[in-house]
C-alpha cells in the first residue's frame, strides 16, 4: 500500500473540536477503481474534495505518482453529484470549456471535434447544441461524464454521480460508466452509499464507519469477474456474500464502530478483506 | 380570444380616460361682459382663473406638430423635440455608461471579497438614498460645468443598483461552478469573464434595468434644474410659458422613451438569461 | 452653413470658404462696403435664424430687396455706421451669455435677434437659465462669459455673500422700474399692506431688488418682513404656477411674470415698483473683473453692444418691436401680447381696468454708484451683511459708472455728469454720502 500510485497519507479534518476523521490513509493503484462507501456525515465528500484539491486537509498529505500534491489540477477530473454544468453554455460548450482548459493551444475546430467526440461516447451526439435546461437529469450527468473524460485525467473522481437520478436512468448510466471506466482503463475513485453500485463498479470497496471520528474499518476486495453487467451480476457466485457483508456493515457495524477504534489502532493498517474472510470478520463485531 | 383580452381592455381604459378628460376640460369659455380692449389684452385664451388644462386633442395636435419637425434648431434655447430627446439620451447613456464601468468591476470586487463588501457597505447604504437634486449644487460647485454635473448626477444615482446587484450576483455564484473552474485550472481572468460574469449576468442586468430607470428619472429633474438642453429643459421651458399641452406632450414622450430604454435592457437581459 | 464666417476672427481669411448664400462671399468688398455687407447679413441672419427659410426668403425676393425690407424693421444704416467704430482685435469674439427669461433682460436678449452683438463684432449665444443660483454658478464657473444678474448679485459675489468671493462688475444696468407686487385674485379687497400679516410672498432671490423693495414696502406698513410674513425664494418662471396653486398669496416679481399672472386670471397687479421708487434699478449686465481684464477689447465691444441695445430699448416707439423679438420660444417663451403689455405699459391690471403707464418699464444703462450704496444699506438692514463696509469703495468697484459714461457718450446717448445722485424711496430721501444715517433711520431692521 505504501507503494500505491495514489496514496492518501494520514489526512485529518475536524469541525471545531470534533474530528470528522483523523489519521486516514489508503491507496489506489493505477487503473484501479476504488469506491468509498459510508453513511452521510462520515466525511466522504470531504475526502473526495481533498483528493480533488478543492479542500485542504487539516493534517496529512496526498501523494500522487511519488509527488506530494496540493490544490486542484487537470489531472484529477471530477464528476459532481449535481452535474455542475454551466447553464449558459450548450452541452458542447460545457465540454469545449473543459477541453480549452486542457489544450489552450488547440484551434477552435480541434476543440469542437474533440468535444463532439466526447459527447458521442456518452450517446449525446444529437444533443450537442442544447442547453442543460433542455436536457433530462440523466443527459445532464452524461454531459458531466463526457466533460470529465474528455480531459483524459490521470484520476477520475466521482461524487455520488448517480444519486440524483431515477432508478432506471441510474442503472443505465452505471452500466455505461462501467464500460467506459472499469477494467483497468481509468483510475477512478468514487464515493457512494449505494451497495450495488459499488459492487458493480469497484475493484476495491472502502468501508467507512459513521461519524463523528469516522475511520476506515476495512477494505473489501471485489473479486467478481469483469466485464460485469447489472443484469447478470447477481447470478455470479460470491455476489450475495459480498453484498450481505457490505449491507451488514452499513446497517449495523458502521454505526457500532463509530469512534470505536480498536486498541492500538493506526490508520496505516486497514485490514483488506477478501470474500473468503467474511465469516471471520463478523466475529470481530463488538458485543 | 383571451390573447386579445388584455390589449382590448387597455384600449377601452385609454378611450375612457381620454373621453373623460376631453369632456371635463373642453368648455373653458372666456369671461363675458368685458371691456373689449381689456378682453384683447387678456387674450382669447384668458380663462378668468379657471383651469387651463388642455384637451387630449390639444396635446395630440402638439405631438403631431412636434413630430413633424423634430430636428429644427431655432437657436440655443429653442430646438426640436428630437434634438432635446437626443441630448437627454446622450447624457443618460454617458452617465449610465460611466456608472457601468465603475459599478460592474467594483461590484465584482465586493462580491468576491466579503471583507470589502462589509467595509464598503456602510458607504453604499448612506450614499444610495441621496436624491439627485441634492447632489446638483455640490456637483456644480466642484465640477464647475453644468453639463458634466448633470452627467455626474446621473452617474452617482445610477451606480448603486448596478453595484449592489453585481455584488449580489457575484457573491451568489454557485460554489460548484467555481469548483469546476478550479478543477479545470481556469485562470482568474477567464474565470471572471467566462464563469462569474455569465453566472451573475441576469442579476447584473436586473440592476442595470433599475439603474437606467433611475437615470432617466434623474435626467429630467437635472435638466429642469440646470436648463440649456434636453427634454427636462423642454418641460421646464413650457412650464415657464404655462403651456400645459406642451408639458403633457413632454410627459408622454418621457414615458415612452423611458419605456423604450427599459424594454431595450429587458431584451438585452433576456439574451444573457439562463435557466437550469 | 453660416452666413458670415466670423469676420472679426483674425485667423479667418475671407478669400475662400465663406459660404455667404446671399452674395457669394464678401471677400471682394473693402472697408465700408464690406462692413455694410456684414451688418446686413448679420441682421438678415437674426431675422431668419433658420438657414432654409433665410435662403428661401432671399431666393424669393432677391438680396437687395431683402436688405431694403429689413431696413424697414431694423436701423441698418446707423448700425452699419457704428460697426465701423467697433473695437479691433477682439480677443474672444464667440461668447456665451446667460439670462433668466424675464423682460428685465430685454437688452441682453434682443441684442441677439436684433443684431446688436453682431453690430459690435460679436457672435453671442444667449442661454436661457433656470434660476438665479444657476446663473451665478455658471457665471462663476466661466460657462458664461457674462450674465444677466439681479443688481445686488454682483455686489454679493464681490463681498463673498452666499457664494465664493470673486470680483464682479456691473458695466451696465439693464432696466429700471418694471417690477410689481402681484396678489392672488382672492385678495382683491385686501389692498392695505397693514392687513397682510401672515401672508406668504414670493421673491426671486435673496440678493434681489425685489427682496429689498418688498421688505421696504412691508416695513413702511409696520410689518417685520422676517416675523410677520413669510418670504419664499421662487424662480420667476415658477411664480405664476405657485400663485395658482395657492402656495403664495402674492409676489414682488419681474415682468412678464406679473402680467402673466393677470393674463392667466390668477392674480392682479397691486402696485408697480415705480410707485415705491421711481427709477430703481432691477437687473444688471455683469461679468467677472477677470474677464474684463483678460479680454479688454471684447469687454468693451460687449459693453457697447449692451448699452446700445439698452438705449434702443428705452425708446417707447421700439417697445412693440422688442416684444415681438423676445417673445418666441428661444427667448422668453411667452405670448407676445403679455410681453407687449409689460413693455408698453398699456396693460390689463387684473381687476378689469386697462392701465396706461408708459413708465411701467424703463431701460437706462447708467450704473449709478449710489444704487450700489443703497443696496449695501439694505443688505446691512436685513442682516445679510455684518460689520463695517466701505460703502463708496464697494459701490465704485462694482458699478462701472465712469466707463459707462464714456461708452454712452460715444454711442450718442445722454449720460449723466456725476456718478452719484440722491433719490427718494417711498417718500424718504436717500443721500449716498450718509448711508449709516439712512440705515439708522429705519425703525424696523435686523442689523
Amino acid at each position: 500500500m505504501a507503494h500505491s500510485w495514489l496514496s492518501v497519507e494520514a489526512i485529518a479534518r475536524s469541525y471545531g473540536a470534533r474530528p470528522v476523521f483523523r489519521d486516514l490513509s489508503f491507496g489506489i493503484d493505477r487503473g484501479e477503481f476504488a469506491c468509498l462507501i459510508g453513511h452521510s456525515g462520515c466525511g466522504k465528500t470531504t475526502i473526495l474534495n481533498i483528493l480533488a484539491g478543492l479542500e485542504a486537509p487539516d493534517a496529512g498529505v496526498l501523494v500522487m505518482d511519488g509527488h506530494e500534491t496540493a490544490g486542484p489540477s487537470l489531472d484529477r477530473a471530477v464528476i459532481f453529484q449535481s452535474h455542475a454544468l454551466y447553464p449558459w453554455l450548450t452541452a458542447l460548450g460545457n465540454v469545449a470549456f473543459a477541453l480549452r482548459s486542457r489544450h489552450p493551444t488547440w484551434s477552435r475546430t480541434q476543440i469542437e471535434i474533440q468535444a463532439r467526440a466526447a459527447l458521442a461516447t456518452v450517446g449525446l451526439k444529437d444533443a450537442a447544441t442544447q442547453k442543460p435546461a433542455e436536457l433530462s437529469g440523466g443527459m445532464k450527468q452524461r454531459v458531466g461524464i463526457a466533460r470529465a473524460l474528455s480531459l483524459e485525467p490521470a484520476l477520475l473522481l466521482m461524487d455520488e454521480p448517480f444519486s440524483a437520478l431515477d432508478a432506471l436512468t441510474r442503472g443505465t448510466l452505471q452500466d455505461e460508466v462501467s464500460g467506459l471506466v472499469g477494467g483497468g482503463r481509468q483510475t477512478a475513485f468514487m464515493i457512494t452509499h449505494d451497495v450495488d453500485e459499488a459492487i458493480l463498479l469497484a475493484d476495491r470497496i472502502l468501508l467507512m464507519t459513521n461519524g463523528p471520528d469516522a475511520w476506515l474499518a476495512e477494505i473489501v476486495i471485489n473479486t467478481l469477474p469483469r466485464p460485469r453487467d447489472r443484469a447478470n451480476l447477481h447470478r455470479q457466485p460470491g455476489y450475495y456474500p459480498l453484498r450481505n457483508h457490505i449491507v451488514d456493515f452499513l446497517v449495523t457495524r458502521s454505526r457500532l464502530l463509530a469512534g470505536q477504534q480498536p486498541p492500538g489502532w493506526t490508520g496505516r493498517d486497514v485490514p483488506e478483506i477478501r470474500p473468503s474472510d467474511f465469516h471471520e470478520q463478523r466475529e470481530r463485531v463488538p458485543a | 380570444m383571451t390573447r386579445f383580452a388584455a390589449p382590448f381592455l387597455s384600449i377601452v381604459l385609454l378611450a375612457l380616460l381620454l373621453g373623460v378628460w376631453q369632456i371635463s376640460v373642453h368648455d373653458t369659455q372666456p369671461a363675458a361682459g368685458m371691456d373689449p380692449e381689456y378682453a384683447k389684452l387678456m387674450g382669447l385664451q384668458a380663462t378668468a382663473g379657471k383651469s387651463a388644462i388642455p384637451t387630449p386633442l390639444d396635446v395630440a395636435a402638439k405631438l403631431v406638430q412636434a413630430i413633424r419637425d423634430p430636428f429644427y434648431d431655432h437657436g440655443p434655447n429653442d430646438k426640436g423635440i428630437g434634438i432635446q430627446l437626443a441630448y437627454s439620451l446622450g447624457r443618460v447613456l454617458l452617465g449610465f455608461g460611466l456608472a457601468m464601468i465603475v459599478a460592474v468591476p467594483l461590484g465584482f470586487l465586493i462580491g468576491m471579497s466579503p471583507l470589502m463588501g462589509a467595509a464598503l457597505n456602510p458607504f453604499i447604504q448612506v450614499l444610495k438614498p441621496i436624491s439627485p437634486l441634492a447632489w446638483m449644487p455640490l456637483a456644480l460647485y466642484t465640477i464647475k460645468d453644468s453639463d458634466q454635473s448633470a452627467i455626474f448626477v446621473i452617474f452617482i444615482c445610477s451606480v448603486w443598483p448596478m453595484l449592489v446587484n453585481t455584488a449580489f450576483g457575484v457573491s451568489g455564484v454557485r460554489r460548484e461552478w467555481l469548483n469546476v473552474a478550479r478543477t479545470l485550472e481556469v485562470g482568474p481572468l477567464r474565470r471572471a469573464l467566462r464563469v462569474i460574469l455569465p453566472a451573475a449576468a441576469p442579476t447584473i442586468f436586473t440592476g442595470m434595468r433599475i439603474s437606467i430607470g433611475i437615470a432617466w428619472l434623474v435626467i429630467v429633474a437635472a435638466e429642469m434644474l440646470v436648463g440649456g438642453t434636453g427634454i427636462g429643459y423642454f418641460v421646464w421651458n413650457q412650464w415657464n410659458n404655462l403651456s400645459l399641452a406642451d408639458i403633457l406632450m413632454g410627459i408622454l414622450l418621457i414615458g415612452v422613451v423611458g419605456m423604450a430604454l427599459d424594454r431595450a435592457l429587458a431584451a438585452a437581459a433576456t439574451s444573457v438569461a439562463w435557466r437550469e | 452653413m453660416p452666413l458670415i464666417c466670423d469676420p472679426f476672427d483674425p485667423s479667418a481669411t475671407h478669400s475662400d470658404g465663406c459660404g455667404c448664400a446671399a452674395h457669394g462671399g464678401v471677400s471682394q468688398l473693402q472697408g465700408a462696403d464690406r462692413m455694410a455687407q456684414i451688418v446686413n447679413t448679420a441682421v438678415l441672419r437674426a431675422a431668419f435664424p433658420k438657414a432654409t427659410s433665410r435662403r428661401r426668403f432671399l431666393k424669393a425676393v432677391g438680396a437687395t430687396t431683402a436688405a431694403a425690407a429689413l431696413a424697414e424693421l431694423f436701423p441698418l444704416a446707423s448700425a452699419t455706421a457704428l460697426a465701423q467704430d467697433a473695437p479691433k482685435g477682439l480677443e474672444k469674439p464667440n461668447l456665451k451669455i446667460g439670462f433668466i427669461p424675464i423682460t428685465c433682460a430685454s437688452p441682453i436678449i434682443m441684442a441677439q435677434p436684433m443684431g446688436f452683438y453682431a453690430k459690435h463684432g460679436l457672435n453671442v449665444e444667449v442661454i436661457k437659465t433656470a434660476g438665479w443660483a444657476i446663473v451665478r454658478d455658471k457665471a462663476l464657473n466661466r460657462e458664461y462669459d457674462a450674465a444677466h444678474m439681479l443688481s445686488p448679485m454682483p455686489i454679493a459675489i464681490s463681498l463673498g455673500l452666499g457664494s465664493v468671493k470673486q470680483s464682479w462688475q456691473i458695466p451696465a444696468i439693464e432696466n429700471i422700474n418694471g417690477q410689481a407686487i402681484t396678489l392672488a385674485v382672492k385678495h382683491k379687497d385686501r389692498r392695505d399692506p397693514k392687513t397682510w400679516k401672515g401672508m406668504r410672498f414670493g421673491i426671486p432671490f435673496d440678493y434681489s431688488m425685489h427682496n429689498y423693495l418688498l421688505r421696504y414696502y412691508l416695513a413702511e406698513a409696520g410689518l417685520d418682513p422676517d416675523s410677520d410674513v413669510q418670504l419664499r425664494v421662487i424662480p420667476p418662471p415658477e411664480m405664476v404656477a405657485n400663485l395658482r396653486a395657492d402656495n403664495i398669496d402674492g409676489f414682488l416679481g419681474p415682468d412678464p411674470v406679473n402680467q402673466r399672472a393677470v393674463f392667466d386670471g390668477v392674480g392682479f397687479i397691486h402696485i408697480l415698483s415705480r410707485e415705491l421708487w421711481d427709477g430703481h434699478p432691477c437687473c444688471s449686465f455683469s461679468s467677472s473683473a477677470e474677464f474684463a481684464q483678460a479680454n479688454p477689447n471684447t469687454f468693451l465691444a460687449l459693453t457697447q453692444a449692451i448699452i446700445d441695445a439698452t438705449g434702443f430699448a428705452n425708446k417707447a416707439e421700439n417697445r412693440k418691436q422688442i416684444a415681438d423679438a423676445i417673445a418666441p420660444t428661444n427667448y422668453l417663451n411667452q405670448p407676445p401680447v403679455v410681453v407687449e403689455q409689460a413693455l408698453t405699459g398699456i396693460f390689463a391690471d387684473g381687476l378689469g381696468n386697462v392701465v396706461r403707464q408708459p413708465l411701467r418699464a424703463g431701460f437706462d444703462p447708467f450704473p449709478w454708484e449710489s444704487f450700489g450704496v443703497w443696496i449695501l444699506t439694505q443688505m446691512k438692514r436685513w442682516g445679510q451683511l455684518k460689520g463695517d463696509v466701505d460703502y463708496a469703495q464697494v459701490a465704485k468697484s462694482v458699478m462701472l459708472a465712469t466707463d459707462a459714461r464714456k461708452q454712452m457718450t460715444a454711442l450718442g446717448l445722454a449720460a449723466p455728469a456725476a456718478n452719484t445722485k440722491t433719490f427718494v424711496v417711498m417718500g424718504k430721501a436717500f443721500d449716498p454720502a450718509t448711508p449709516e444715517a439712512y440705515l439708522a433711520s429705519f425703525p424696523i431692521k435686523h442689523v
